[in-house]
Order: C-alpha cells, then sequence, then structure tokens
C-alpha cells in the first residue's frame, strides 16, 4: 500500500524532480472514483476496473493544466501549488459526496479471512492488497527497465536537454510519467477503501509517510522506495505493538504508558532522521 | 407644552425598541474539514431548537451567530474574541474539542460573557480550574467511560484490553474505565491520533484473547477500527465495548457493520420523553437521517438559555449561569440536574446498535447503568 | 562609532520603506481601532504580528539562504511552552521566559541545524519536517502538562508593564516585532547576511573564498529558530494558552505560504504576507458567505485555486506586484 503511493511519487518526484504533494488528494480521488462506480455499477471490480483508467486521465488532465507550468519553478512554489490543490480537492470532494465518510463493501469472495497459520487468520483483502503491491512492483521494474519507453524516462531523467536534443518529447514523457504516477496513486486509494473510511483528505496521514518512504529509499530509486516501504511498515509496526513492552521491562507501569506510545509515533521520524544523518542523500540514491 | 408633547413622543419612542429585549448567542463549532460533519449536525440541531421556539428564548429576541473554528484553538481563541467585542454576544455556546474549550474558556469567562459547553468536557475545567460563568450542556469526559466501566464490572467481564488514541482524552477514558472497573486489564495501548490502519493492533489482541475489549476511537478512528474488527473476524475472538465510537456520526457510515455493539452514551434518540420525541422526529424530517448526540447537546444548550433568561430575566451572565446552576433544566435528556461545579448530573444509558424499522442503523437504550451520575472532579472546584 | 551605527539604520530604512511603513501602521492602528471602536480588531492585528515575526524569522533561511525548512512551527511551540511550563513551576516573570525560550530555541536549533544541513533540497524539506514532527508528538504525549489538551496560563509579568491593562500587550508585541525587523535588517546588510545570501546562490564560490558555508547556514538557522522562539512567547501570553496544535505541521506549511504570499527573500514579504493570509482567512468565509451562504464553510476551495494561480502567475508574491507597481508608475 504505501509502496504503492511512495513508488508513484518517486517516480513524480525523482525523475521528473518536481515536488508534488498532492498525491494524497489522487489516492482520495482513487478511492472516491472507485467507490462511487461501484455503487453505480453495482460489482465491485467492474467498479475498480473503470477507475483506474479514469485515475490515469485525470493525471493526464491535471499535468496538462497545471503541472507543466511548474516544472521550471523552484521546490518551494512547486509546494504551494500542490497545497493549493489540496485544499480544492479535499472541498470538491466535500461538496460533491458531502461531508460524512463513504463506506465502501466489498464483494464477499474478498471479505472472509484465510487462516495461514494456525490461531492467527488474515483478512483476505490484505492478501490481495500485498498481492496488487508485488505486482506494481513487478510491473515498474520491467517498465523502467526492460521497455523502450522506460529506457526514455531514464534518459530524460538524467539529461533532460540532451534526451531532448535527441529527439525525445520530454513534455510528452513527463505527461506520461506523471499520469502513471498518479495512476498507481489511484490504485492505492482503492486498496484502501475498502479497508478504511472514504472521506475527503484520508490521503493526507498517508502523504506525509509516503514522503519519509522516498526519502529514505533514496528519491527517484524505485526499489529504493520499495524496500524503504517495507522497512517503514516494520519499524512503525514493531514500534507500536512491541515498544511499549520493552520499556515496561526497564521502567515502571505508568512512565511506559506514557512514553512508549509517544516513542512509537515519533519512531519512524528518528529512523529517518538516523539514515538521512548516516547517509544524506537516502540509502539507494540513483546512481548519476 | 409642545415642546414637552414632543419630548415624552421621543422618549416613548426610544423606549419601544427597548422593551422587546434581545439576546445575542455565538455558537462555535467546527464546520470546515473532516470534522466538519459534527459540526453541521450541531449547526442544524441549534437551527431546529431557534425554529421550535420561534426565535424566541425566554421572551427575549434571540439571534444566533454561528462561527467555525477550523478545530485550530488559535483560530477559536480569535474567533471567541470576536465574538465578545465586536458581535457583543451575550453567550458562547457549542465547542466540541477539549483543546478548543482550554483555549477559549479564559477569555470568555473574563469577559463576562456564559460560556456553554455543548460537547468537550476535560477535567481541569470540572475541577481547579471551573468558573462561575462556564456551564457544561454535556458530561465531564471521564463520565461515559465510568459508566462502561461499572456496566462491564457488573457483567462480570474478566478481563479487558483497551484500545484509545495517544492523547488526553484518550488517557481520561481509560481513568474513567479503571475508576468503575475493577478486573483484570490485560493491556493498555495508545494508537497514534488519527491512526487508520489498525492490523498490527488486531494481530496482538489476538494473540492476547482478552475477553473484552474496550475502544475510545471517535470519529473517523471508529469507523476505520470497527471495519476492520470485522474484516479480522474479532467477534469470535472478543466482545466489544465502545465508548464515543458508535454514533449517528459513524453508523451511517459503518451500517451492518456496527449492528450490536454496545456503548454508553448520556442520550439516545430513542430516549422517551417528549421533547427528545419532537427534537429527534423533527430533525430526521428535516434533515433526513438521525441526530448525534452531538446534535442532542447543541439544542440542550439552546433549551438551556430559554430556560436561563425565563428564570432570571437577565442576559447578564451570572444571572444566567445562577439559574442554570440550580438544575431543573428541561432537556432531550429530561429534568437536568446540575453539580457544584456547574456540570451535569446525569443518567447513563447502555446502548446497542440496532437498525429501526426503515432499516436504518441507529442505537437503542438497552439498561439503565448510573442514575443521576456525578463527576469525580467537583470536590477540586471553589469558586 | 555609534554615528556609522545610525547611518547604517537610517540607509536600512530607506532601502525597506514599505517595511517601516508597514510597522508605523501597525503602530497607530490601535488608535484607528479605538476611533472607529473596532476593539476586536487589534486582536487580529496582534495575530498578524506574530505569525509575520515567525514568517520573517524562517525567510532569513528560507528567502536569503535558500533552506525551505518545514518545521519551524516546532520553534512557536518550543517558545509557547517555555512560558507555559516556566509558570507551571511558579516562574511568572516574562522576561524570564523570554530567556528561557531564546536559549531552548537556540540550542535546539543549533542540534536540529546542525543534523539537518548535513542534507539539501528535499531531503532538508524532510529532516527539518521529521524534527519537528518528534517535537509534537513528545509534547502531546507529556501528560503532566495536559498534553494534547495543553495548558492554560496566565499573561506573564513582564514588570513594570501589566499585560492585562489595555494594549500592553499589543505594544509588547509591536515593539518586539520592530526589534526583530531591525536585528534582520542590519543581519542582511551585514558581511554575514551576504554570505549567506551567496550561500544560496553558489555554495562554491563562498567555499573558494576559503569560508565555510555551512557555519553561515548554521548560524542562520540558529537565529531564525531564535526569532520563532520569541514569536512563540508572544503566542502563548496572547493566547493564554499553549498546547502542541501550535507546532502541526500545518503550521509550518502555513508560513511558508506566508512568505511565498508576500514575496520570498524580501524583508518587508512575510509582514505583507500575514497581513494578507489572515484578512483573507478572515474575510474569505464571509464573502462566500453572502453569494452563496450554504457553501460559507467551503471557503477553501477558492483559496486553494488563489494559491495556485499566485504561484502560477505573480512571482514574487504581493512583493513583487508592489514593486513591479513602483517600477512600472516610473
Amino acid at each position: 500500500m504505501l509502496f504503492l503511493i511512495a513508488a508513484g511519487l518517486t517516480l513524480v518526484l525523482g525523475i521528473m524532480d518536481f515536488v508534488f504533494l498532492a498525491h494524497g488528494s489522487q489516492v482520495m480521488i482513487g478511492a472516491y472514483a472507485a467507490t462511487a462506480l461501484t455503487a453505480w455499477t453495482g460489482n465491485f471490480y467492474l467498479g475498480v476496473a473503470l477507475a483506474i483508467p479514469l485515475t490515469f486521465v485525470f493525471g493526464l488532465l491535471l499535468e496538462t493544466l497545471i503541472i507543466r507550468h511548474l516544472y521550471h519553478r523552484d521546490h518551494m512554489e512547486q509546494v504551494l501549488a500542490s497545497f493549493g490543490l489540496i485544499l480544492f480537492f479535499n472541498e470538491l470532494v466535500r461538496i460533491g459526496f458531502g461531508p460524512a465518510a463513504l463506506f465502501s463493501n466489498l464483494p464477499p469472495m474478498l471479505s472472509g479471512a484465510v487462516t495461514i497459520f494456525p490461531d492467527a487468520p488474515y483478512p483476505v483483502f490484505r492478501l490481495v492488497v500485498i498481492g496488487v503491491g508485488l505486482l506494481a512492483a513487478v510491473m515498474i521494474w520491467l517498465l523502467v527497465t526492460r521497455t523502450r519507453l522506460g529506457a526514455l524516462v531514464r534518459a530524460g531523467a538524467s539529461n533532460r536537454t540532451m534526451a531532448a536534443a535527441l529527439g525525445v518529447n520530454i513534455a510528452l514523457l513527463q505527461r506520461f510519467v506523471f499520469a502513471i504516477g498518479a495512476c498507481l496513486a489511484g490504485i492505492a486509494g482503492m486498496m484502501l477503501g475498502p479497508i478504511t473510511t472514504v472521506e475527503s483528505g484520508m490521503g493526507e496521514p498517508l502523504l506525509i509517510l509516503s514522503l519519509v518512504v522516498i526519502i529514505i529509499g533514496g528519491v527517484g530509486s524505485v526499489q529504493g522506495a520499495f524496500i524503504a516501504a517495507i522497512m517503514v511498515g516494520l519499524v512503525d509496526t514493531t514500534g507500536r505493538v512491541l515498544l511499549p513492552h520493552l520499556l515496561r521491562s526497564v521502567m515502571d507501569q505508568a512512565t511506559a504508558d506514557g512514553a512508549g506510545p509517544a516513542l512509537a509515533s515519533m519512531l519512524v521520524y528518528i529512523f529517518m532522521s538516523v539514515v538521512l544523518v548516516v547517509r544524506p542523500r537516502g540509502l539507494f540514491p540513483p546512481k548519476g | 407644552m409642545k415642546n414637552i408633547v414632543l419630548a415624552t413622543a421621543i422618549s416613548a419612542l426610544m423606549a419601544a425598541p427597548a422593551m422587546a429585549e434581545s439576546v445575542k448567542i455565538g455558537f462555535m463549532t467546527t464546520l470546515s474539514g473532516g470534522a466538519g460533519v459534527i459540526g453541521k449536525q450541531q449547526q442544524n440541531a441549534v437551527n431546529l431548537a431557534m425554529e421550535h421556539k420561534a426565535n424566541t428564548l425566554g421572551g427575549f429576541d434571540a439571534e444566533v451567530i454561528f462561527v467555525d473554528d477550523q478545530r485550530k484553538p488559535d483560530v477559536a481563541k480569535q474567533l471567541a474574541n470576536r465574538l465578545i467585542k465586536s458581535d457583543r454576544v451575550d453567550v458562547i455556546a457549542g465547542v466540541i474539542w477539549s483543546n478548543l474549550l482550554m483555549a477559549v474558556h479564559k477569555q470568555v469567562t473574563r469577559s463576562d460573557t456564559l460560556l456553554i459547553s455543548a460537547n468537550a468536557g476535560p477535567s481541569p475545567l470540572a475541577g481547579e480550574r471551573c468558573h462561575p460563568n462556564f456551564v457544561s450542556m454535556s458530561w465531564q469526559n471521564d463520565q461515559t467511560p465510568e459508566g462502561m466501566g461499572k456496566y462491564m464490572q457488573e457483567a462480570g467481564v474478566k478481563s479487558v484490553y483497551t484500545l484509545s488514541p495517544n492523547y488526553q482524552a484518550g488517557k481520561d477514558m481509560i481513568t474513567g474505565l479503571k475508576r468503575y472497573y475493577k478486573g483484570d486489564i490485560v493491556e493498555e495501548v495508545y494508537t497514534k491520533l488519527g491512526q487508520t490502519d489498525f492490523q498490527a493492533e488486531l494481530s496482538a489482541l489476538r494473540a492476547a484473547k482478552p475477553e473484552a475489549t474496550f475502544i475510545f476511537q471517535p470519529g473517523g478512528m471508529g469507523i476505520n477500527f470497527i471495519k476492520q474488527w470485522k474484516q479480522a473476524g474479532m467477534d469470535d475472538v472478543s466482545d466489544l465495548y465502545t465508548v464515543f465510537s458508535v454514533d449517528a456520526i459513524s453508523l451511517p457510515v459503518l451500517k451492518d457493520a456496527a449492528i450490536g455493539t454496545l456503548s454508553t452514551q448520556t442520550w439516545s434518540p430513542d430516549l422517551d420523553n417528549a421533547m427528545n420525541a419532537r427534537f429527534v422526529a423533527d430533525y430526521k424530517a428535516k434533515f433526513g437521517g438521525y441526530p448525534s448526540y452531538y446534535a442532542a447537546q447543541a439544542y440542550d444548550s439552546i433549551m438551556a438559555i430559554d430556560h436561563a433568561l425565563a428564570k432570571g430575566g437577565s442576559t447578564d451572565a451570572a444571572t444566567m449561569a445562577g439559574v442554570l446552576a440550580k438544575g431543573g433544566i428541561p432537556t432531550t435528556r429530561g429534568m437536568l440536574r446540575m453539580n457544584s461545579n456547574h456540570f451535569p448530573i446525569q443518567t447513563m444509558y447502555l446502548r446497542e446498535a440496532v437498525k429501526d424499522a426503515d432499516g436504518v442503523a441507529t442505537t437503542r437504550i438497552v439498561s439503565t447503568v448510573f442514575e443521576n451520575h456525578a463527576d469525580a472532579y467537583a470536590q477540586d472546584c471553589t469558586f | 562609532m555609534p554615528g556609522v551605527f545610525l547611518t547604517a539604520i537610517r540607509d536600512g530604512v530607506k532601502q525597506h520603506r514599505l517595511l517601516w511603513l508597514l510597522l508605523g501602521l501597525l503602530g497607530l492602528f490601535p488608535i484607528v481601532t479605538s476611533v472607529a471602536d473596532l476593539p476586536f480588531w487589534n486582536d487580529v492585528a496582534m495575530r498578524i504580528m506574530i505569525l509575520g515575526m515567525a514568517a520573517m524569522g524562517l525567510n532569513l533561511i528560507l528567502g536569503f539562504g535558500g533552506l525551505v525548512s518545514f518545521g519551524h512551527a516546532a520553534f512557536i511551540g518550543l517558545g509557547a511552552y517555555a512560558v507555559g511550563i516556566s509558570q507551571f513551576h511558579g516562574i511568572d516573570s516574562g522576561w524570564l521566559h523570554t530567556l528561557i525560550a531564546l536559549g531552548l530555541t537556540g540550542v535546539l536549533g543549533l542540534v536540529i541545524g546542525f543534523l539537518s544541513l548535513r542534507t539539501s533540497g528535499l531531503y532538508f524539506i524532510m529532516i527539518t519536517l521529521a524534527f519537528a514532527q518528534m517535537l509534537y508528538f513528545f509534547f502531546v504525549s507529556l501528560e503532566g502538562y495536559g498534553g494534547d489538551d495543553g495548558m492554560i496560563l496566565d499573561r506573564a509579568e513582564f514588570a513594570p508593564f501589566d499585560l492585562y491593562e489595555p494594549l500592553r500587550l499589543y505594544y509588547l508585541i509591536w515593539v518586539s516585532l520592530a526589534l526583530v525587523s531591525l536585528m534582520l535588517m542590519m543581519v542582511i546588510q551585514s558581511r554575514f547576511g551576504l554570505v549567506l545570501q551567496a550561500t544560496r546562490s553558489n555554495a562554491g564560490r563562498v567555499e573558494a573564498m576559503g569560508l565555510n558555508p555551512l557555519r553561515f547556514r548554521i548560524t542562520g538557522f540558529v537565529l531564525s529558530a531564535m526569532i520563532g522562539g520569541l514569536a512563540g512567547v508572544m503566542f502563548a501570553n496572547w493566547q493564554e494558552y499553549a498546547s502542541p496544535a501550535i507546532m502541526h505541521w500545518s503550521r509550518s506549511g502555513e508560513l511558508l505560504i506566508i512568505i511565498v504570499i508576500g514575496g520570498m527573500g524580501t524583508l518587508a514579504g512575510p509582514l505583507l504576507g500575514a497581513i494578507g493570509f489572515l484578512l483573507l482567512e478572515e474575510f474569505l468565509p464571509e464573502i462566500i458567505g453572502h453569494i452563496a451562504p450554504q457553501y460559507a464553510e467551503n471557503w477553501m476551495i477558492i483559496f486553494g485555486p488563489m494559491l495556485v494561480l499566485l504561484v502560477l502567475f505573480v512571482r514574487g508574491g504581493l512583493m513583487g506586484l508592489i514593486t513591479s507597481r513602483f517600477r512600472g508608475g516610473g
């Protein structure tokens, strides 16, 4: 999940050298599109199938209308413009779908739990999410390393002017990459919808976390994002579950109860700071 | 002679508007952002109350000014200031969040404006920091989990696992629970505020196998938690008890997923009294859907102002607070008694999430947990 | 020697006329509000001055040093808690609070700056955010000091002034803002300021001159953190309340917005931006309320695109608008 968002974002951030923070909005739009289309068609699979191209088109539109004017601006202005977009899309969704959260239901096939390990049933849909994440990882990897398009993207990233001089249509390429990013975020939103709630601003808590993932992985590195997503997930989860116990063994209950959760919330950020202090450009900075 | 007649006429004219006295109320709630749903409910309820009273409260022409605090303490502080100094209101009511109430409390009470909380009830304001110009029309934060604690104690629950967000109210809730529940607390887990994914916590919970699970996960967190609880099939592992997590805000989203969940609350849509019946019926007819306790408390706040003005006959903050302090306030919760710290002494009900005749999810009172329950901080309060 | 000093100030005032004009207007503002009987607007002006002060501090490293810190609200929060926590332990003197706040933000600014400045660009944005988030969660979990509910506090004793007297607080904030402006003006004109600005455009050249850009950046960071701390002290006294909400990451974002609205890398920009931002926040919902009452709470839908348009079409923010107007006019 986190990887899906992070992968999309790292494409935009790293390859296009563009600081885009409205990724959370794309997550939200994906979730709303899937939920609305599921309600409309009455079929979850059909809804998702229709929503994916929709998010792609949405990415294309956004790029054409606004984003492409911002490539040559500095980071600050990009941050601000995308912040403005976040506000806009949040309100748009609130006006369009009402302020209350939507509930997206799962088809019965996906809503049960399976028992993989004895005594520990695991929700089926979570497995689907993991599967989709892995699939996306493989596909991006194939796309970037094995196809002509991927070669162009890499060429564009390492030396934009040179690639343009060689006759590559950078503008079109960037539009395409941005739309792929939007699409990945949208898919993440569709996966997220049935687990959590579909509501205005739902993408923002994930946004910071996915930025953390990208930073740790190294901006622009898809494999870095993949490994970092797993690491952040592990750090966060073990921190939440194990840290209070660990602290309780070294201090008294009351202090541990206070310090544990606080430390657990900080853990991801501490982790990132440590990584950055040791390796200022992330764990896997892209070469060149 | 002529002059005298003229003067009399003028003074009569001048006196005329003063005859119909008026009261101005500032209602502060959160209308924008994710919590806007709650604020909207409160706004609806206040509008309904004003309609029921034909814009006249206790014989005074009444006007309500709504302000949106954006859930930010500094914005709330500034809005309160505007209401006091620019709009010159007599009463400020509303305020959903504890931290916002703390932020505006001092300034409002100091300016001799009556402050009525329609939701937040942080313990400092019930104890040491209590003020004669502050009245709660909701509850003290601890009261509701105390009710759940008592119920679980009486039901003979042996072991409880608690999950609440890591912030002040989250800790207050567990304090309240433990004040009446004396069984084994397997684990007190504090989740991150605004957490959306509880898979790790649910796995740990499954391993711990507690008889019962107590959650305080308000708003979106509750929706997420209960949804994931069902998806993971946790009902087979543990019994779920909730406070402030299953209400008319989350039920329309959760629908079937929440049916059967237990919670404690001082109010429920099916509470049997005339005022509540009218409130709920008209609210449903006008706004489509059940009101939440947030809405009921907002409605009650307007009723309290009506009562205070009718009995006291003055918009003076001390007079109104004095009337309210005596209790006997007609509300959707029946006649409300008041404690020495201006917090209600009230009955606590156990509610179950059910479907009504139309198949809409709502809550129904199962039993009474506490009769006339007072909060634990009143003895620390001296005006 | 003092003569040189005064000349420098006079030149600075001339150069940054708009800043001193704004300061002058803010100084006279209470007269307007008392004549027009609008006491509420003093409150808005105080908030503008406090946020403006913090934004000016941030602008030192952002606009002049080219370092985008996304965690500056943390220093405002530290300043506010310096007041809250000292008061909790019986220290009531505002002068002492200010001293504690400046010391605390100075030391933490040094530590955070030292660690963060190893990185650059996007990494720097994120590491400053990370430190701010750590501090945020730290204060949320401080149960003894109210945690998330925050702590109610009294206005501090700035002997011989009683801040509960009308307008005392207003002018305390105003004087601090003027002092900060004066100091920033001197800093920017000094050799230090020039080197700091040079590190933004060409760090390599600074190094070639035999100077260490890192040292200049860290000094700038600490200075800007301390200004944030001072703003925090004022904020706590203004709000009579301190809570972690002061240091939420969205406020760091707000500071960035204020700077960009006003104009990066100009002295008056942040103050102008604070005026623009807070007036918009005050009036936009009301304007929409008049046109379409049911959408008043959705004012962000107008505000968002306004930001985008501002970035797209107005270079240099409000300052850019004003200066280009001046030049165009003659």
